[in-house]
């Protein structure tokens, strides 16, 4: 059974007079467990896509079934009980508050939930373990790497166990040791953890990672790759070669 | 797009983030120029005249203008900073500095000069009510009218465009220092303090909350009779000064710090949201602004101590005019008093005379004076109290070798802590009388003139009266040892009676005193000097209260991307909100609540002096000022409320 199914999704910015349409009808469908690239020109809409997925952005047309609960017509305090419980988020700019310490960003998401402080605590030492961050604990965000620092964020996006991850060039600033050792564990945990991650790049390297990547062009799929049986190194110039016939060089920001 | 589409473009744009300085601005503006307006008015000839009032007056408006323009200069800090980021952007197609400052110079112009002339249109019509409030509070029966008065148009102009000029002289050099660099520093360096806590903070930590303790421990000290000169006292004075405000300063440096960090540690990194954005972000930010913290602190409760002081004075007015005199009227010359008395029944007025007799004795107190024989750095051991006989009082039967005292006024009681009873000595010139006293509840049947202002009221038998009649020193005596006290039957005619009190032609240098009179005195006086405090005071409670609010925008500002990722988690608006509630509670309630104790601890070293009264003056004017102070703090979460929901 898919756990997100997004069907004729639209999305337009701007007024009337000057509108703009970024995503135009596009389908999509995510199965528990997989992990999931999407991949696309700058400024074709990954930001979008995945915001709108997520919850964060309205979507202008269509529909949005995320474990069966439809949340495109939900009201913003039932969105935020929604991604409390389901939904987990990595971004490029590592979004960690600086004024708490690797530890307490990381608990955040079960002080939402209200979780028993033991649980907590247990749940902690499980993934900060598995990221390998545990004995940076007490430190603040301003006292790390930027390869810790998202692996912070990571462990915030799994510690709740939620039903999708969402990731926004996770590797985006981070230098290609640090993005290859993220990348690892994010797929480690994609398997023993069987969490479902969706993550937009443009890093042909990262989306070799996951199991199955989505090509976006002009506000729709322009096609799909199955990783399958492919050994990374197939499919990452599967991907190359993709990305070339999509149209030029890819150069973000 | 030309410079005058674009500088109109950024005031509308400025204009609605800015409200509140420009309703802080008309508002100095206001409270000037109705000021200026009172000094300039005929109708304060009465006020002035009587109390060197002229001279209060002129002190707080130089006073009223160091607040403003201090506010100002200081508003216009945070808010050129806020557009540093626009100044490189202007910079960076190619604008060059001097039309940057131009811009600016214009936009400034137009939000300046407008904001004055709405102030002082504000400021002339509060101006009538202000006088108002003055005369009642000073008690004086005069209509306030008031005209438009130009030279106080003039100062007002004059005083606010030299503060424009120094405004624009801030951003120019503001702008001269700006370069296209700093648009990609604006964020970064604001975050570049978050650390572990290290042992020196916690040292200062502990440090400040030890230093206002000890300030505090002295203060409750100062007159309790352990320091007894007046250098001991002047040094204590200027401890406690020193450490207070030293302590202040660290107490925001590191002690806030310090214990959020131990209750943060308790948690174990498990923090709900309530206390990430309240504890954690406060922690970091308190320590930046100490300074302005201190000096909003140590100014607050300035003012409120004065405040506190001046109203106890004026709240206690009557019963000091009642201890101090006596009776209705009190007269010292008996051919004033007859002719008192004549006019009084020619006016068909009724009253009661008592003439009491009164000698000056030198008593030997040494036995009694309070537990600490030091004491006689300020008070000797043998004073001279007024004496009367039994006689004079109903009610009141003295054996021979027994003596009466009278209450202390509080003022003295506090310095010299007399015991409750012990042995004492009479010191004729020819013989001594030892006796036993005891205090009795009953204030002091004399004029003030004869007690000092204070000192205990010798109650005597007869017999020992007359003993030392015999025996005066006369160096001693007062001029007058008469007391006549006279007092209206009807307490309606008490006024009637003043009013031909005040025009006899009583002798020369002839003591008399009304006590009405007294009263009316000591209300006009300390109402005047209330009115100043209270002025000034407001005036640094909104100003300081903006600057508290402009930091916290900024705050907010800076915080923004913090709600982002909060709200993503799935923190509800409502969650964030609740949050930033209680953070404010702390932003807001840590500088009053340090400002309260502060004020506190002063008036209640030294309240003694000033009136009867302590409590109920006191914590009318901390409430008031706390309803204030709140004003800001509800304004600046709605202003929070704007970012939070702006966040996603
Ligand atoms: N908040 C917004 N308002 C208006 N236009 C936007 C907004 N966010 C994105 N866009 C536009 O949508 C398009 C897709 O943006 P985005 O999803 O960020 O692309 P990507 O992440 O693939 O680079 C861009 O052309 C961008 O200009
Ligand atoms: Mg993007």
């Amino acid at each position: 059974m898919a756990i997100l199914e997004a069907t004729k999704i639209h999305k337009s910015y701007g007024n009337k007079l000057n509108k703009q349409s970024v995503l135009s009808g596009l389908d999509i469908s995510i199965e528990e467990g997989e992990f999931v690239g999407i991949m696309g020109s700058s400024g074709s809409g990954k930001t979008t896509l995945l915001n709108v997925l997520s919850s964060i952005d309205q979507i202008s047309n269509g529909s949005i079934t995320i474990e069966g609960t439809e949340i495109s017509n939900m009201k913003e305090k039932q969105l935020a009980e929604f991604r409390k419980n389901h939904l987990g988020f990595i971004f490029q700019e590592y979004n960690l508050l600086d004024t708490l310490t690797v530890k307490e960003n990381i608990l955040l998401p079960l002080s939402i939930t209200n979780t028993p402080k033991k649980i907590a605590n247990e749940k902690f030492e499980h993934v900060a373990r598995e990221l390998g961050i545990l004995e940076l604990k007490n430190k603040y965000p301003n006292e790390i790497s930027g390869g810790q620092k998202q692996r912070t964020s990571a462990a915030r996006a799994f510690i709740h166990d939620p039903s999708i991850i969402f990731a926004d060039e996770p590797t985006g600033a981070l230098d290609s040791k640090s993005a290859s050792d993220l990348l690892n564990k994010l797929s480690e945990l994609n398997q023993r953890r069987t969490a479902t991650i969706v993550m937009v790049t443009h890093d042909p390297v990262a989306a070799s990672y996951c199991s199955r990547v989505i090509f976006i062009k002009d506000g729709t799929i322009y096609t799909q790759l199955n990783k399958g049986e492919e050994s990374r190194q197939v499919f990452f110039n599967d991907i190359i070669k993709t990305q070339g016939v999509l149209g030029g060089v890819q150069n973000e920001h | 797009m030309s410079i005058n589409v674009l500088m109109l473009r950024n005031l509308r744009k400025n204009i609605r983030n800015y409200y509140l300085y420009v309703f802080a601005l008309v508002f100095s503006v206001a409270l000037y120029f109705a000021f200026v307006t009172l000094q300039y008015d005929p109708s304060m000839d009465a006020v002035e005249g009587s109390i060197k009032g002229g001279a209060a007056i002129k002190a707080a408006s130089v006073l009223l203008v160091a607040i403003v323009s201090i506010f100002l200069l200081y508003a216009n800090t945070i808010f050129i900073k806020r557009r540093g980021k626009e100044i490189g952007l202007f910079q960076l197609i190619g604008m060059t500095k001097n039309k940057i400052f131009r811009i600016l110079s214009a936009e400034n112009f137009i939000l300046y000069f407008g904001s004055l002339i709405l102030g002082i249109a504000v400021g002339f019509s509060v101006s009538r009510l202000i006088l108002m409030i003055l005369f009642k509070i000073m008690g004086i029966d005069a209509i306030a009218s008031l005209r438009f008065s130009t030279p106080a148009l003039v100062q007002t102009l004059i005083v606010f465009f030299v503060i424009y000029l120094l405004i624009m002289l801030m951003n120019y050099g503001f702008i001269k220092r700006q370069s296209i660099l700093s648009l990609f520093r604006v964020t970064s360096t604001t975050e570049g303090n978050v650390k572990k806590l290290s042992i020196f903070e916690m040292i200062i930590g502990i440090a400040g909350i030890g230093l206002i303790l000890l300030g505090y421990s002295i203060s409750s000290r100062l007159f309790s009779g352990d320091l007894t000169s007046m250098t001991q006292l002047s040094i204590a004075m200027i401890t406690i000064l020193a450490s207070v405000i030293i302590g202040t300063y660290l107490f925001y440096k590191g002690s806030v710090s310090f214990i959020f960090h131990l209750i943060r540690k308790k948690k174990n990194g498990y923090l709900n949201i309530k206390e990430v954005l309240s504890l954690s972000s406060i922690m970091f930010r308190m320590k930046s602004n100490a300074i302005l913290l201190t000096v909003i602190t140590t100014v607050s409760a300035l003012a409120l101590g004065l405040l506190s002081l001046s109203y106890i004075s004026f709240y206690s007015a009557e019963k000091n005019a009642k201890l101090y005199v006596p009776s209705d009227f009190v007269l010292t010359d008996i051919d004033d008093a007859e002719r008192f008395k004549e006019a009084l029944v020619a006016d068909n007025l009724v009253f009661t005379e008592k003439k009491t007799e009164v000698i000056l004795v030198d008593v030997n107190m040494e036995k009694v004076l309070g537990e600490t024989p030091k004491s006689s750095g300020i008070v000797s051991k043998i004073m001279p109290l007024p004496v009367i006989s039994e006689n004079e009082l109903e009610g009141i039967d003295v054996s021979p070798d027994e003596t009466y005292f009278t209450k202390t006024s509080s003022a003295l009681d506090n310095l010299i802590s007399l015991k409750d009873e012990g042995p004492i000595e009479f010191k004729g010139t020819h013989e001594v009388i030892p006796q036993t006293y005891t205090t009795i509840n009953k204030d002091a049947p004399i004029l003030g003139y004869f007690t000092g202002g204070g000192l205990p009221v010798a109650i005597v038998d007869e017999t020992v009266f007359e003993r030392l009649q015999n025996n005066l020193d006369p160096a001693l005596q007062k001029k007058s040892s008469l007391n006549i006290g006279i007092d209206m039957k009807e307490r309606a005619s008490v006024e009637q009676a003043n009013d031909l009190f005040q025009n006899m032609n009583f002798k020369k240098g002839s003591i008399t005193d009304s006590q009405l009179e007294t009263k009316n005195n000591q209300k006009q006086n300390m109402g005047l000097i209330m009115f100043i405090v209270a002025f000034l005071g407001l005036t640094f409670l909104i100003t300081s209260g903006c600057i508290l609010y402009f930091k916290q925008m900024d705050e907010s500002e800076n915080e923004k991307p913090s709600y982002t990722i909060l709200r993503k988690l799935g923190f509800t608006q409502g969650d964030l909100l609740r949050g930033i509630q209680m953070k404010q509670l702390f932003n807001f309630g840590i500088p009053l609540v340090i400002g309260l104790l502060h004020s506190y601890f002063a008036v209640k070293s030294g309240w003694f002096f000033f009136g009867t009264e302590l409590m109920t003056p006191m914590i009318l004017v901390m409430l008031l000022y706390t309803a204030l102070y709140s004003v800001f703090a509800v304004l600046s979460v709605f202003y929070y409320k704007k970012v939070i929901k702006e966040s996603l």
